[in-house]
Parts: structure tokens; sequence; C-alpha cells
């Protein structure tokens, strides 16, 4: 509920600063708004992903009409974080800082990173079709916002979705996906796990894969949770235990070794037929559907991922652009202008065309989007509702996260029982939280 | 191992320290003349290697976190404590040293056999290509060798399955599994450092005067007996560098298992650097990562310092 | 197995082995090659494939999308930079370490080496500190210096060795002859030390073409080394087999060519930095 408060708040805040410039709005132009910074060059980190090949292919259009040019620095995502600490740490180059939704109270707390109230109240700056209010409110408030302010503009924009091989469910005699987790294993299960094959794979390696596919996936559904209210652990309550013990369960239908799957030999396992079904990020969805990457294109479907007791809880994940505040003034206006292009609502059709996940609720309603882009209603259907939590995403998340790692690989390889994982987890997470002063109310309980 | 090394000493004698002569010289030699032989080096490496050395040990004593240096704090020897108290770490360590005593032996020994092999007369074309085929496995870059590890070791891609599958052995989860994970792991660093380990014993097998082994070979024909009594003593000086720089450089290894499983899967193959790089670079709790490099360094150091006492004759 | 009486069988179990050998050591470094001629899909078959269409568009792919061949140039500035320069400060170390008598020798040497066994882990972070305090962090010199921790170690426990083999008789006839120490080292001991210093040289090289931590703390863009580049294809979203293999190969092939060129002297001083 807090969330929601916290959203209107923030869209009433930009609504204003429209209001308060209704003149220069009109008149403006990116190209206008560029001239001062023409010649400025901006550093950015991407990703090896597809949404980024489809902002790279787009940044020429963008450096013409303006003559800032971009400079992208291309990275495995298991060494983003680390490469722009560092960065941001040293006062280095960077003046776009990339945040993954867990990232953000590291980046916010620490100030690296510039409100974006900032340019959206200069009318020269803030294109007047900015619109915040367009992007789906749980994507603008989980990838891009922390404590009530909004930083960064959601980019490559994630929800956990349920791909699937039509072919194999059918000849197992199922007319459609699993609604929820419980039919996925006890029904889904048994009958596809044959012959070689498997009925499911959750790609579950020990990085941030295990944590946010495997881990957290797995707790939400059931009514679990990391922190309680107090923000002490929730893992040893009953519903996470649960959420837990059913992962280890559902193992016996997934392949051998599963904790050394990434995303890759997931969605590699689903494109060659070997298993019959994942959780995987939309952003997979063109890799499943190109017939040189995938010999099941006739065969994939997708469906919001299944229901569990506590209701749909997918996995949320997303990456949104901010300002650095390491970048000189010119940088900054230059870097703004850049993020407000690359998310617009305008530009939000070419990016979805080339392969990008826009967080634009307009480009989803207009015609025959759906039918281009068969994953639109199932990412459309889990934006609706979401956790924003769903990892924390606080400054003390990258130390929590590698000691989820750590026992949750135990856990799926049998090191430990679930109960001893999820109570070495708590006590180190706690010992964290506790370091950090969440408990002598030193710092305000924010996830 | 006393006996052995007076016999080295005894063989090595072709060249004599001048003991006379150093005394007249020592006497001639200014000590500008030391210093500016050996100043630059010492300065160089001196600002290089511990000026982040101190600042290492500094930063080990607080709590030092690259994301929260505002709330940076003396803590003392704290995070001593913690590392000391830490399973993890020495969970890694033991991982480290395992691999080290599993991998080491099985490098001297079949590198021993390789070098004898070598060293016999005749078919010298296939010899001759066999020691270029020895240069390879060392210089391929250590990072490459993990990352062909992760081809040729996948479960499903990868050769090795497949070759194991003529042999009529059913597909083995290389990396995807702790046991197996770690036995890759052994498996490379064998690859890697048993041709090295061929190649010292290969060129000290080479300063066994000639006459003194033919006269061996007169009197036995036991190659058991000839290597231990005539070769040995001009191997040790090889076998020595093979163990310092074989427990160095296992106590540093990172970058082949950073790059097939980058510890995984689970801690399996987490090894010591592995660990302290987790700590340090992705929870940037650079005080304890620090401090466990510390502990580390004191290690190595000891160990090194042990293996030269025991091994080799003064400066 | 009589040395002597070679018979048919045992020549034939010798081959046989040394056969052994040869595919034991090359066979990884084979596959790697014909990896990076697969293309993507090719690279994905099960099981693998042994023969199928060649292609070079991972090479082509990676020299010109990808700026590995920038990244390549940046490794070799750094490997021959450093190399000389720890070659420039060793030697004469060396020399002295071996030549001169002083107090805490003994120390000074062990110091030397044991820099050598330090992990890179421990001075990498502190390492980055300071270096952004001097904002030169991603340049060539900053690793062209770093590398001295391990390269200078090398060349001083090598050429110490390799100068104490001059028989000091030389050294002493130039002194009578009114030579300076200088004179002596440059002129007398330095030529007779090439073997030495040759293959300290190429470890030097070879040791700083293949690093990978400090490349991938101390770089990002501008001196980012082969090694880091390769590791940065490593995205869990794909599997891009073909054109790790074929950075790989690009990175790997130059310094065997080298360590193959050098080998009768990489042999020679496997054992120079021991005997004594």
């Amino acid at each position: 509920m807090l969330q929601k408060n916290r959203l209107k708040a923030l869209a009433a805040g930009a609504a204003m600063s429209l209001v308060l410039y209704p003149a220069t709005a009109s008149a403006w132009s990116l190209e206008e708004a560029a001239e001062p910074y023409a010649g400025t060059t901006i550093d950015v980190v991407f990703l090896l992903r597809p949404g980024y090949e489809a902002a790279k292919e787009m940044i020429p259009e963008f450096e013409e009409k303006t003559g800032i040019t971009v400079n992208v620095t291309d990275m495995p995502y298991e060494n983003a974080l680390g490469e722009q600490v560092r960065d941001f740490v040293a006062g280095g180059d960077l003046d776009i800082a990339l945040i993954d939704l867990v990232w953000i109270g590291n980046f916010a707390e620490n100030e690296w990173i510039v409100p974006a109230e900032k340019f959206m109240n200069d009318p020269e700056l803030a294109d007047p079709e900015l619109d915040l209010e367009d992007f789906f409110p749980l994507t603008l408030d989980a990838f891009g916002s922390w404590d009530g302010r909004v930083y960064g503009l959601p980019f490559d924009n994630y929800s956990g979705l349920l791909f699937y091989n039509s072919c194999m469910l059918e000849e197992a005699g199922f007319d459609g996906p699993p609604e929820t987790w419980g039919e996925l294993k006890d029904e889904y299960g048994p009958s596809l796990t044959q012959d070689g094959q498997h009925a499911f794979a959750l790609q579950s390696k020990r990085n941030e894969t295990q944590s946010a596919d495997s881990f957290a996936r797995m707790i939400w559904p059931f009514g679990g949770s990391f922190l309680d209210e107090e923000f002490r652990s929730n893992l040893t309550s009953e519903e996470s235990l649960t959420g837990l013990e059913f992962r280890q369960d559902l193992m016996q239908y997934m392949p051998e070794g599963i904790v050394a799957y990434d995303h890759a030999e997931a969605v590699n396992a689903l494109a060659q037929g070997d298993v019959a079904m994942i959780t995987e990020w939309s952003s997979f969805y063109p890799t499943l559907a190109n017939p040189e990457t995938s010999a099941i294109v006739d065969c994939l479907g997708v469906a919001p991922e299944p229901e569990g007791p506590a209701g749909r809880k997918p996995a949320l994940g997303g990456f949104s652009l901010a300002v650095a505040s390491q970048a000189d003034e010119e940088e900054q206006a230059a870097a703004w202008l850049f993020i407000q292009w690359i998310t617009s609502k305008e530009n939000a059709k070419q990016y979805l065309d080339l392969g990008g996940v826009p967080a634009r609720q307009s480009v989803y309603e207009m015609e025959g989007v759906a039918e281009e882009h068969p994953f639109v209603p199932a990412l459309v259907e889990s934006w609706q509702e979401g956790v924003p939590e769903f990892r924390p995403r606080f400054a003390e998340w990258p130390q929590i996260t590698e000691i989820v790692q750590e026992w949750g690989t135990r856990m799926m390889l049998g090191e430990v029982s679930v109960e001893e994982g999820a109570s070495e987890i708590s006590e180190r997470m706690e010992a964290v939280l506790e370091e950090a002063g969440y408990y002598d109310g030193d710092k305000p309980l924010l996830q | 191992m006393q006996k052995l090394r007076q016999e080295t000493q005894g063989f090595g004698q072709a060249v004599p320290p001048a003991q006379s002569a150093e005394l007249i010289h020592t006497n001639t030699i200014s000590r500008g003349t030391k210093f500016g032989f050996l100043g630059p080096a010492v300065i160089s490496l001196a600002v290089i290697g511990l000026a982040p050395l101190a600042f290492a040990i500094w930063t080990s004593l607080y709590n030092y976190n690259l994301t929260k240096l505002a709330s940076m704090r003396f803590i003392g020897l704290a995070n001593y404590a913690n590392v000391f108290s830490d399973s993890a770490f020495w969970q890694a360590m033991g991982r480290t040293f395992t691999l080290l005593i599993i991998a080491l032996p099985v490098q001297i020994a079949v590198g021993m056999g390789i070098a004898l092999l070598l060293h016999r007369p005749g078919i010298g074309f296939l010899k001759t290509i066999t020691r270029l085929s020895l240069v390879i496995p060392m210089a391929t870059t250590y990072a490459v060798v993990g990352l062909l590890g992760q081809v040729m070791f996948n479960l499903k891609y990868g050769v090795v399955n497949q070759l194991l599958g003529f042999t009529g052995v059913s597909p083995i989860n290389w990396l995807g599994v702790p046991e197996f994970a770690f036995a890759t792991i052994i498996f490379w660093d064998i690859w890697q450092w048993t041709p090295f380990c061929a190649l010292v014993f290969l060129a000290g097998l080479t300063t066994v005067p000639p006459e003194v082994e033919e006269a061996a070979r007169l009197e036995t024909k036991n190659w058991w007996t000839i290597l231990r009594n005539v070769q040995l003593p001009f191997l040790i000086p090889g076998l020595t560098a093979v163990l310092i720089l074989r427990t160095a450089d296992t106590l540093k290894q990172f970058d082949m298992v950073f790059t097939m499983t980058r510890g995984g899967p689970g801690s399996s193959t987490e090894l010591i650097s592995l660990l302290i790089q987790r700590v340090g670079f992705r929870a940037f709790d650079q005080g304890l990562a620090s401090a466990q490099a510390m502990v580390l360094l004191v290690i190595t150091i000891v160990l090194s310092r042990l293996y030269i006492r025991f091994f080799y004759r003064e400066v | 197995m009589g040395e002597g009486t070679t018979t048919r069988s045992s020549l034939f179990s010798q081959v046989l082995l040394l056969a052994a050998v040869i595919l034991f050591c090359l066979f990884p470094f084979y596959w790697m090659v014909l990896t990076s001629l697969k293309t993507h899909l090719v690279a994905l078959q099960t099981p693998p494939a042994w023969i199928f269409d060649v292609s070079f568009s991972n090479y082509s792919e990676v020299l010109f999308e990808d700026n590995v061949g920038r990244s390549l140039v940046n490794s070799l500035i750094v490997a021959v930079c450093t190399t000389i320069l720890a070659i420039g400060l060793g030697a004469p170390a060396a020399y002295a370490l071996a030549r001169f008598e002083f107090k805490g020798k003994k120390e000074l040497w062990f110091w030397f080496i044991t820099n050598r066994m330090v992990s890179p882990i421990v001075l990498a972070l502190p390492f980055f500190l300071i270096v952004r305090s001097l904002d030169m962090l991603d340049t060539h010199l900053v690793l062209i210096l770093i590398y001295l921790t391990f390269n200078l170690p090398i060349v001083i426990w090598i050429c110490t060795d390799q100068f104490r083999s001059i028989p000091r008789e030389i050294d002493e006839a130039a002194i009578l002859e009114g030579a300076s120490q200088w004179r002596i080292f440059r002129s007398l001991c330095l030529p007779l030390a090439a073997p030495g210093i040759a293959v300290s040289a190429i470890f030097s090289f070879i040791f700083s073409w293949n690093e990978l931590m400090y490349a991938l703390v101390l770089t990002r863009n501008q001196a980012k080394t082969a090694p880091a580049m390769a590791v940065s294809f490593m995205e869990g979203y794909s599997l891009p087999y073909g054109k790790i293999m074929a950075t790989s190969t690009l990175i790997v092939v130059p310094v065997i060519i080298f360590a193959l060129i050098a080998s009768k002297q990489l042999v020679r001083g496997l054992t120079m930095g021991a005997v004594k």
C-alpha cells in the first residue's frame, strides 16, 4: 500500500513540473534542447543482452539529432555492478548509471545518482511528453525509485514468464500450461519427465540468478518473503520454508546439475526440446522465437508464471537509467536528454521492434502489438501487480545476495537441509542488517 | 634429504663460488655503487608492491565497505577475528590445499615419466615434436584454459562426454556436480603443469654428466636404481623450483577457475583467491577481504620461507 | 627395460607413449581452434560436430565488431613495456645480489622472490584505490608498472643465478685494469648473461600476456587487455562458444608461437632459477 501512495506523490510531482512551465513546453524539441551540449560525450555501461543491442541500433539517430556522443562499454551482468561501483567510488567517467532494481538503494544512498526532478523541473531539458504516468507504475517504482523519489527511468524491463513447449505438453495430454505451481509439480512434472526429457528447468547458478530466478521466485508465491516488518529474517517462516521445500521437491523434474544452469542453459534446454517449461525473463522471447537459436519456434508458448497459494508473484527484474552525480553539469544535461529519449513514449515501439522491452503502457495498447509480439499479453498481466521488494533493493543487497547465493545452492545440492540453509542465511543476513543500523533505528526500514 | 643435498652440491662443483675473491671484491665497492645497482629495483618494487600492501593492512583494521564509505570506522582486529572464525575461509583454504596435494604428486610423477622417456636415445624426430608440444599447455593463457573447460566439459555440447561415450561411459555432468567440478579443475591443473614439470626434469636430466650416467649403466640395468642414485641429485634443484612455484601458483590460482566455474556449483570449487575476490569485489566488504588477503599472504610467506630454507643454499 | 637392447616391442610402446603425450597436450588446443570455426548453431550441436562447414564469421565478428584487435594491441604494448622495464631494473639488481656483499642481502633476495608468490587479489583493490586517486585508471602505464610485481622477481631470480655462473675472475681482471663496476656489468657480464636475460624476458612476456585479474580491475576501455576481453563475452544470456573460442585462439596463438620459437631458451631457463 505504501508503494501506491508513494507513486501518487511521484506522479503528482511530475505533473506539477509540467504545469509550471506550460508556455515553454509547447516549443520544446530535442534538437533545440541539445544545442548547448553538442560535442559532449556521455559514458554508459551496457549489458550483452537484447535490449541493449536494440538501444545501440537507435543511438546513431540520437547522436545525429543532438551532436552528443554516447560512449557505450559492454559488460556481462556479473561484472556490471562492481565496475560501476568502482567507477563511482573512483570519480570515474560514467555519466549514466545503469541500475538493476536491486542496486537502486545502494546507488541512491551513496548519492551516486541524481534525482530526476532536477531535470524534470528544468524546462530547457524536460520533454513535455515525458509522461511518467505512462510507465507501468510497478516498473517506475521498482526499477527507478527509492525512498519516494524517482532517480531512473525504466529502460530494460523484465517480468518472469512461463515459456513452454506446447507440442510436448499436448503430447502428454495437456491442453495448456499449468495455472499453479502445485499443478506444475504434481501433474506436469511426472508426465513430462521421461526419456531424458524433463518437465522443468529452474536456472539456479550461484550468482544473481540463484537469488532472483530461483530462490526469490519460490518463496514469494508461497507467501514467504526475505524480511518481516521489523526487518528480521522471514526466511524461517513456515511460508518461506514451504516455498524452499517446494523447490527442493521440484528438482526431481529438472535436469541434473541444475545449480550450474544460468539463463543461457535454461533457455537453450527449452529451445532444444530437452525441457518442456522454463520460467524466464520476458526478454528471452526473441531468442526462443528465432529459428537460428531455437528448434521449437512453432511449439513456443508463453504464459504468466504459475500462481502459488499466495497468488501470482512473478519474478521481477529490470534496469533503469539515471544520471550520475559525478558527471559535470553539461554531461548531466546530455545524459538526461539521452535517458529521456531512449525511454520515451515516442521511441517505445521502435525499441520493442528491435528486441527491447519498453515499460510504456501506451505502446502495448497499440493495435497489432500483441500479435507481433506474442509475449505481450502475459507481460502486461504480470506487471499489473507485483512485489517491488521481490528482492530487497536496499544498499545491503550486494552483501545479502552473496549469502543467499552460497546457501541457496548448498541447499539445492543437499549439502545442508532447507531449514539449516534458511537459518544460516537468516543469521548472516541479520548480522549485515544489524551492522547497517536497521535495528537500532539509525536507518529507515526501506526495501 | 640432507644427504641428497650434499650430493647435489658435490656435483654442482663445476662452478665453485669464489669465496676468496669475494672478500677482496667486497672491500672495493662503495655503498653508492651498490645502491646504484640495487636502488632502482628496490625502490620501484617498494612503491608498487609495498604501498598497496600498507594500504591493505590499514583497510583490514576498518569496517571498510566500498558502497558504504560514509560509515567507515576503525574496528581493530575484528576483521581478523572474523577470518579465523569463518568456516568459509578455511574451507576455501582447504580446497586450495586439496588441489595442491592431489595435483602436484601427479604432475611430478607423470612429468618425471615423460622426462625419462624423452631422455632415452632414439626416435629423435618424434621426441622433438613431443618437446615442442609440451610447451603449449604451459604457455596457454590461464583464463583461456578455463573458457576451454566450459566448452569441452559441457554436459551436452562437450567433446569430453562424447569421447567417453565412445567407450560406453554415460555422460557425466562435469561442471554441474560438485565433486566432478573439482575433479575437472584438478584435471586442467594437471594438463597445464605436467608438461612444465616434464620440461624442468628433462633439463635436469641433461645436466647429468654423460660419463657418470654411462658408468652407472654398465653396473646396473635397473632404471629405478639409476634414477635414484645417479640422476635424482641433479633433479633436486628442478624439483625444488617446481614445489615452490606450484605451491605459490596454487595459492594464487584464480583465472582458470573463475572463467570455468566461478567457484561453483555451490562452493565446491571456490579456492581461496576466488573467495577473497567475492568478498572484496562482489560484497564490497573490503575490510574483511583485506584481512583475508593478509592471512593468505602470511601463509604464503611462511610456506615459501620453509621451502627455501629447506631446499636452498643461502644466497 | 634395458636402454641398450631396444627391442621392437619397447620401441613400439615408446612411440605409443609419446603419441599419447602429444595428443594430451595438443587436443584441447585443437578443439579450441575447431570450435572457433563453428557458427553459433554448429557450436551448440549435440553431440559436438567434428566435420562441418568452416566459418570464419566468429573471427571477423570479434576483430571488427568487438574490438578484440585493439585489446591484442594493448596486451602487446603492456607485455613488451613491462618486460623491458623488468629487465632494465632487475638485471643490475641481480648482478649486485650475485656479486656484492652487504648486510641484509639474504633478506633482500627473499623479499624480491616473495613478491612473485603474492596473490594478485591481495594487491588488486588497494592498487585500484591508489591508482584512481592518481587519476590513472584504464591506462597502459598502470598495468606496465603493476606487472613488475611478478616480473621483477622472475628476472632477479633467474639472472642472479646466471650472473653467479659467470666466473668472477673476469671481474677481477677488469678491476685490476681500473674498470668501473658499471662498465664491468655492462660490457663484460651483461653480454655473458644474455641467455639468462633472454629466458627471464620470455617468462615476463608470457606471464604479462596471460595476466587477468589486474587487467579486470584496473582497465575498462582504453587499456583493456585481451584476456579481460575474452572474459567479458561470458554473459549468462547466451552461450557464444564460437566467439569465445575465436577470441581465445587469437590470444593464445601469438604467445604459443613465441614460446615455440623460444622453446630452447625456455627449457634451459626452467632450471636456471633452481640450479645453484
